[in-house]
């Protein structure tokens, strides 16, 4: 759908004229805004469907089975008509060309054919806003103005998809068990596919999957390990491919200490053999806190065999705390063991880290240790954000399950912290993304995969991230990771915490309610909020203090926390899980925002993606004249994202997808010495390691924004 | 073509811990870091892709990837074997079979992009065509002519043209369709060789220049009559091969923009000023901004693998590190 232009550059080149600089060494904002324009006008305009009235339009999209008529007849149609006009009164603008476009392209209802545009962005927002509230006319409203004003945006697929006739879930991310069993692995497979189908992003546990040469009905060397059940996996997620959309997305967790750790990993080698190699799947290992003091006294790490300690504790190796029961496990003959040497093995994780990115890292320990929920959390999902409990299914043998355990979903969106800011009643702008967020939850029903649903529909468990952090501090000229930066992101996130656990709280009481297994959490005993009433959170630089009293955020007191801590004892919590920090890409661009609290990996981002091409992207708030606000995550390093990710982790429940940036002058030390920093300030799971390679000195493309210093 | 391959007659143990020039260590760090294979780029995420490209557009991709794999090949049996002979440091040896293997590996590399791409019939058809297009052979007919050549500088020349110039009337395709999101893990692929063929031209082309010191003012300036006159042999046969290919999708004018962008960076490869001025080099800022190789490229896990990551130096932890 790419016409010539009429006059001169097309959208495409304009949009690629801001990765390089004009005649005096400015970066060319103009062209990319003359872009999103030009793409307006040459593109979205001529073919966007016209209807006469709100009414012929609405009509002709149930007619044409286009919108599910149920979210409309849950509402008069003079309120449509007056909530329409009030998200076109903002007057919506796109600010960047990828925005407009990753819009167009991948959100907006189009005729069945694929040619022409049934919404604009209003629209868009106008249906999910009437989707999610689910008949209630005054949260609807709230959600209208929040999404408009962006400061809260759903993910993608509750964004994609709500009141679509033809649609995907809502929900995009699942975590999944597998047992050491042929039953689990099966069943596991056929969820991957389902869920892959729907849209959903799949990692799966391996580490209770017995290893390469275990028995098998009590034959010694029979199994093959882990390595065949992750080509499999990895198949099927290519073979599932959204009618052609995308392909499916899945990662795969193990242990350290599993015995084929060290095979998990080198499935990522340059020169891995074709049998083994893994290309499309992501990797992530689970690393207990015993595994860094081996490595500190420089001594061996034992891997244990999952099938022996099955055996042995009655249950599966992922539900064991390595930690607790090293020295024991250790001792015991009954245990199968191999051993590496630990640094070792975190050098070769470094290593494989520089090739290939992977594998993603969870801190087990401190993991649990920050878990207020009862159970245990042993995996991550595709973007190591979530970080929820789980139970094991128990299957028949033809697959049915003879006892349906807890698996993961997450439903996820994230708010604009600098809109959120600029709104100026954080406390609203959280509230609505709760219920918006648990509206996804409690209208979401994936019953092919009934542990899934099982999982969910006790847990209510959702996941409300952040973006927008670099562009945010860049706007009100503070550093990255400097004083200023990190004392904002924890008073940010110690106030966004409060708010979130007192709209679940309200959420509780309406519904006369809780998650499942409140009783036994720490927000019951009250244990949880001993570290906010025992401790006073206050700005620790002028300037922060300073960002909040004008904005006319409150700043939550101890004694707000001690009665919120009351009605929480008295109401409970409706959401098992509220806060994870995903990496937005897509959403981060149509929300104008950097992603997640990441600092910007490039002033001006190449966004690569199977449907867009290559589309380059302004930081958000980025001039000419502030440009020294906006360095870039390799020039920031590791350290100071690291400290920033801290201060926002102390106040999360899950997790926060938190990537690493390195110049290719660094060795695997300097990737060991950064886990080891992330470890120790009690930072909960590493997303990728991103290595930058310059040009070498005279190869350069000439006067590149992205590819010059 | 029959005619006995020069080796050199006399090889001393090669000792990297003296080195004579920095550079060799430099650009074999750079190359073996950067070093990949083709099975690490999942093509197979470009077939629904090629399906959308019309059968025109088909075509053309095909020729333009059997005209880089000869290219490569030559490039990986002849060109930068050529030059091992004539190489001042032993070092400089060591980086000349570094480069033939990757362009034997980038030769290979077409081949998995046809092989998951299209049927045997199309990939013997493209392949055919390649044997028959005039311009093509030609192209390859010069660079071996100097090859085969006794000027130790002049193959360098040659080659320098080669890995900087005549590889990038076949680039750009690749490069526009990832513009237009099209076979975007090719152009994953693509971009890989492009960051190795820019270390190679910029190599000899440095090394040509270390050549030319030791030479006369005479001399000096009958070699950059000959480069320049090479360029001008080229750069014809190259705009008819480029009319060849694009014409029949419109695309020819804006390659040639292409093909002087390039040329200038061959000739300052090579220590020369530019020949064509800037307004002829105004390549569309799409393909020009699609070049850059580097890691600032964000994708996502849906879309391949990108094209950033390098084999990292290893470095053992200390008790320092450790101390927590």
């Amino acid at each position: 759908m790419i016409e010539k232009p009429r006059t001169g550059m097309d959208y495409h080149s304009l949009n690629a004229m801001l990765n390089l600089y004009d005649t005096e060494g400015n970066i060319q904002f103009d062209k990319d805004r003359e872009a999103a324009r030009e793409y307006f006008l040459q593109h979205v305009n001529q073919n966007t469907v016209f209807f006469h009235s709100l009414k012929e339009r609405l009509d002709y999209l149930v007619e044409k089975n286009y919108y599910e008529p149920e979210v409309l007849e849950q509402y008069d149609f003079a309120f449509v008509q007056q909530l329409t006009d009030r998200a076109y009164g903002k007057k919506f603008r796109f600010p960047t060309f990828l925005g407009a476009f990753k819009y167009y392209t991948s959100y907006t209802l189009k005729t069945f054919d694929g040619q022409r545009y049934l919404e604009r962005y209003e629209d868009r927002v106008v249906m999910v806003a009437l989707a999610l509230a689910a008949g209630d006319e005054e949260l609807a409203t709230s959600l209208v103005d929040e999404i408009i004003a962006g400061r809260f945006q759903p993910a993608t697929p509750t964004f994609l998809n709500a009141g679509k006739a033809q649609r995907g879930e809502f929900v995009s991310c699942f975590l999944l068990r597998i047992e050491d069993n042929m039953e689990s692995i099966g069943r596991s497979i056929n969820s991957a596919l389902q869920l892959s189908k729907r849209g959903g992003g799949v990692a799966l546990s391996l580490s209770n999957i017995r290893e390469a040469g275990a028995p098998i009905k009590h034959i010694e060397n029979q199994s093959s390990g882990i390595i065949p059940v992750m080509k499999l996996l990895e198949d099927s997620f290519t073979y599932a491919n959204q009618l052609g959309a995308r392909q499916g997305a899945g990662a795969v967790y193990l242990s350290a200490h599993h015995p084929d750790i060290m095979k998990f990993m080198d499935t990522k080698r340059e020169n891995a053999d074709e049998k083994i190699r893994i290309k499309t799947l992501s990797l992530g290992i689970v690393v207990p806190d015993i595994t860094f003091e081996l490595a500190r006294t420089n001594e061996d790490m034992y891997l244990f065999s999952p099938y022996d300690v099955e055996r042995v504790y009655g249950v599966p190796f992922g539900d064991i705390s390595i930690t607790e029961k090293y020295h024991e496990m250790v001792d015991d003959s009954r245990i199968r063991k191999t051993k590496i040497s630990a640094r070792s093995f975190f050098q070769t994780v470094a290593e494989l880290q520089f090739e290939s990115g992977y594998p993603y890292i969870v801190f087990e320990d401190t993991v649990n240790r920050a878990n207020p929920v009862k159970g245990r959390i042993n995996m991550s999902n595709l973007c190591s954000e979530i970080l929820q409990v789980n139970t094991p299914s128990v299957f028949n043998e033809d697959l049915t399950y003879e006892e349906t355990g807890k698996d993961i979903s997450c439903n996820l969106g994230s708010m604009n912290i600098a809109t959120a800011m600029d709104g100026g009643d954080l406390g609203k702008t959280v509230e609505i993304a709760v219920r918006g967020l648990t509206a996804v939850s409690t209208q979401s029903s994936i019953d092919s995969v009934p542990s899934i649903k099982y999982g969910n529909d006790r847990a209510h468990a959702i996941g409300l991230g952040q973006m927008n952090l670099h562009g945010y501090l860049g706007r009100e000229r503070i550093h990255y990771g400097s004083e200023e930066g990190v004392d904002f992101t924890n008073i940010y996130f110690y106030t966004v915490l409060f708010h979130a656990i007192a709209a679940s709280n309200k959420i509780a009481k309406e519904q006369g309610t809780s998650f499942e297994g409140f009783a036994d959490s720490k927000y019951a005993s009250g244990e949880f909020f001993d570290k906010y009433t025992e401790q006073e959170w206050v700005p620790a630089t002028g300037r922060v203090a300073e960002l909040f009293a004008e904005a006319g955020i409150a700043i939550p007191t101890q004694d707000d926390w001690r009665e919120l801590k009351a009605s929480v004892q008295e109401h409970g919590i409706f959401n098992q899980n509220l806060q994870a920090v995903p990496p937005t890409g897509s959403i981060s661009y149509i929300n104008n925002s950097t992603s997640s609290i990441h600092p910007i990996a490039s002033k001006i981002e190449i966004r690569k993606e199977g449907k867009l091409g290559r589309v380059y992207y302004p930081a958000p708030f980025m001039t000419n004249d502030n440009l020294e606000y906006f360095q870039d995550a390799y020039e920031i390093g590791p350290e100071k994202i690291i400290d920033t990710y801290a201060a926002a982790t102390q106040h999360v429940d899950q997790g926060l997808s938190l990537t690493l940036f390195f110049q290719d002058t660094a060795t695997t030390r300097d990737i060991n010495k950064a886990q080891i920093y992330a470890w120790r300030k009690g930072i909960k799971t590493i997303y990728y390691i991103r290595i930058r390679q310059l040009a070498l000195e005279g190869t350069e493309v000439d006067g590149c924004v992205s590819c010059m210093l | 073509m029959t005619e006995k391959l020069t080796l050199v007659s006399h090889v001393d143990a090669i000792n990297w811990n003296r080195i004579q020039d920095d550079k060799d260590v430099e650009v074999w760090n750079r190359l073996t870091a950067n070093f990949w294979l083709p099975e690490k780029v999942p093509i197979s995420g470009d077939i629904q892709s090629w399906a959308t490209l019309t059968p025109e557009e088909q075509t053309l991709t095909m020729r333009v990837f059997t005209g880089l794999t000869l290219l490569d090949t030559i490039q990986g049996t002849v060109g930068a074997v050529s030059l091992i002979p004539d190489a001042l440091t032993p070092h400089e040896e060591a980086v000349y079979t570094n480069i033939a293997f990757m362009e034997s590996v980038h030769a290979k590399s077409y081949s998995s992009i046809f092989s998951t791409l299209c049927s045997t019939k199309e990939i013997d058809e493209a392949f055919r065509w390649s044997t028959e297009n005039q311009n093509l052979q030609r192209k390859a007919q010069i660079v071996l002519e100097y090859y085969h050549g006794d000027d130790p500088l002049k193959r360098k020349v040659a080659s320098t043209l080669l890995e900087s110039f005549l590889f990038y009337s076949g680039f750009y395709l690749p490069m526009h369709w990832s513009s237009r999101a099209k076979l975007t893990n090719t152009a994953d692929m693509i971009r890989l060789i492009i960051r190795d063929e820019a270390v190679h031209g910029y190599y000899i082309g440095y090394k040509f220049q270390k050549g030319l010191e030791k030479e006369t003012p005479e001399r000096r300036e009958e070699l950059k009559e000959y480069t320049f006159n090479l360029l001008y042999d080229l750069y014809e046969n190259e705009v008819q091969y480029t009319h060849d290919l694009y014409d029949g999708l419109g695309m020819a004018e804006d390659v040639k923009k292409f093909l002087h962008y390039n040329a200038n960076k061959a000739l300052m490869n090579l220590g020369y000023e530019a020949l064509f001025p800037s307004n002829v080099c105004d390549v569309s800022p799409a393909i020009l901004s699609a070049l850059s190789p580097n890691a600032d490229e964000n994708h996502d896990f849906f879309s391949g693998s990108g094209s950033s990551y390098v084999i990292g130096k290893h470095e053992e932890t200390t008790d320092d590190d450790w101390d927590f």
